[in-house]
């Protein structure tokens, strides 16, 4: 991976604020980092692990007009993204988490792939919870910034119950017992042309990868405690979360 | 031939024989664990690779794998902490038909009936790294299944080596109708119940296989990719038992339940 010295810079102090657990970064667009440079700086950022799967942001269109895109932006999900219950928390910066699908792909995808296509390879769809970790004190990130932090990605939940569509309904977070946040299924857009874009994207997907597709819901804050997110057909994830 | 961990060779071949042996003649014989020293895991999956060569040379065909050791109940009998597998052999696969089977008793030693989910295996699932979601999206159907199991050590006088060289005292099966529906049910919370002769013998739910009876599967699918090998389309995987074990003779009826499938009836003749 060639990256640029401010590149290389912006990598520094993403993995150092990640490690140490301290927000001290530079804006991507102080260091003049557009989106291109700042996927090569998240694709630095997890080089040398297995990607298991992408998450996807920013899906919602009145979001992409806010932050000047005009599509959603992708995140790499490498093994040691995906946990089980409890969750520590402690391993976040000032973690958020939302209620979301992912999609489990039973077939590879290669780019320039059909909607048809892309609809044949999904091998499940399961309820997931995807745990944000922000690098920045305060203030909006850009899109930049954002993609540099691997879309904020922090680590999963996945459910364990194999839903197809049409799905319906909503997605319901509780935390101890209260509903947090909720957002309806056909927020998360087509999911075939979510898959599509994605594979043009990164050059193909593959087999067994799972892809975080993001949320209809609104980002909550992470704190300890018991939640539950409930989605359609009665199916339900619960976890701990603890400090 | 290798050393045994009590200084004596270990013969795969020839242990593979005896083992065949005492599955064709219904002769057990005493643990191998005991007899030869066997106590490595991986030599004793060479003696149940050795003797499935030795069957399907003769005719044999495998069309999937069991699982076994999935219950902490058993993991804990065998001071173990990993489940096994063993391959199912179509010279003891009883369909049914209209719900109904009719397992002959005559080839076993020692029988015992367990319930089970059965995974048809629609897409290659090949490990390292599989996850449960990846099983259940690689799963093209499910059905309900009965396991006969068997030991061909006397008195199931098992340790863990004793069991996995004994094929993971695979004894033969059947299952109910494939049914894709039930990839999407709560595998976790899929309950069943085992009537024998008319009374209630055992109950149990998917949780009891490994949490979830696709983690059984995940499990498997990278345990065989540490034997270069791979979950195929069209193999059938015996996820593990769902409640206890319970004795068969002959005269027994079995009536299998569980939730939304049709009843499966195991005529033990």
């Amino acid at each position: 991976m060639n990256l640029s010295d401010d590149e290389s810079t912006l990598l520094t102090h993403i993995r150092e604020a990640r490690e140490s657990r301290e927000t001290a970064v530079p804006k991507a667009e102080e260091l003049g980092i557009g989106i291109d440079g700042a996927y090569r700086v998240q694709a630095a950022l997890v080089e040398g692990r297995e990607v298991i799967g992408y998450k996807l942001g920013l899906i919602k269109p009145e979001g992409q007009a806010q932050m000047g895109v005009d599509s959603p932006i992708y995140g790499r999900a490498h093994e040691d993204m995906v946990l089980e219950s409890p969750v520590r928390l402690s391993s976040f910066l000032q973690p958020q988490f939302e209620p979301e699908l992912a999609v489990v792909l039973g077939e590879d995808l290669p780019p320039g792939t059909s909607p048809g296509a892309a609809h044949a390879a999904i091998g499940g769809i399961y309820l997931a919870i995807d745990f944000l970790s922000n690098v920045w004190e305060g203030g909006t990130p850009t899109v930049a910034d954002v993609v540099a932090n691997n879309v904020a990605g922090g680590a999963f939940l996945l459910g364990e119950r194999l839903l197809s569509e049409p799905l319906e309904g909503s997605l319901r977070l509780y935390h101890n017992g209260r509903l947090l946040t909720e957002g309806p299924v056909g927020g998360i857009g087509n999911i075939g042309e979510r898959l599509v874009w994605l594979s043009e994207a990164v050059s193909g997907l593959e087999a067994g990868q799972a892809i975080f597709l993001g949320t209809p819901a609104v980002p909550q804050e992470a704190v300890a405690g018991t939640i539950e997110l409930h989605g359609p057909r009665g199916s339900v994830l619960v976890a701990d979360l603890q400090d | 031939m290798s050393e045994g961990s009590a200084g004596t060779k270990i013969d795969a071949e020839a242990l593979a024989r005896r083992l065949d042996e005492a599955w064709e003649s219904r002769e057990p014989i005493a643990p191998l664990s005991e007899s030869e020293g066997l106590e490595d895991v991986e030599r004793a999956y060479e003696i149940q690779t050795r003797w499935s060569e030795l069957r399907t040379s003769r005719g044999e065909r495998i069309v999937g794998r069991k699982i076994g050791l999935t219950s902490l109940a058993m993991q804990e009998q065998l001071g173990v902490s990993e489940p096994d597998y063993g391959s199912l052999w179509s010279s003891r696969y009883f369909p049914a038909q209209g719900g109904r089977a009719e397992i002959p008793a005559g080839p076993f030693l020692q029988p015992f009936l367990e319930g089970e989910l059965a995974f048809l295996i629609g897409r290659p699932l090949a490990g390292p790294g599989v996850t449960l979601q990846e099983a259940l999206a690689a799963t093209e159907a499910l059905a309900v299944a009965v396991e006969v199991v068997d030991s061909r050590i006397e008195d199931w006088n098992i340790k863990l080596p004793d069991t996995i060289a004994d094929n993971a005292s695979y004894g033969g099966f059947t299952t109910g109708p494939w049914s894709r529906d039930l990839r999407e049910a709560d595998l976790r919370t899929v309950g069943m119940l085992i009537n024998k002769s008319g009374s209630r013998v055992a109950e149990g739910m998917g949780a009891a296989s490994l949490g979830h009876p696709a983690e059984a599967v995940a499990w498997l699918a990278n345990k065989l990719a540490s034997f270069g090998t791979e979950l195929e389309p069209g193999d059938i995987v015996l996820s593990g038992s769902l409640g206890r074990a319970v004795p068969a003779k002959q005269g027994d009826i079995f009536v299998l339940e569980a939730h939304g499938q049709p009843p499966l009836t195991v005529t033990f003749a």
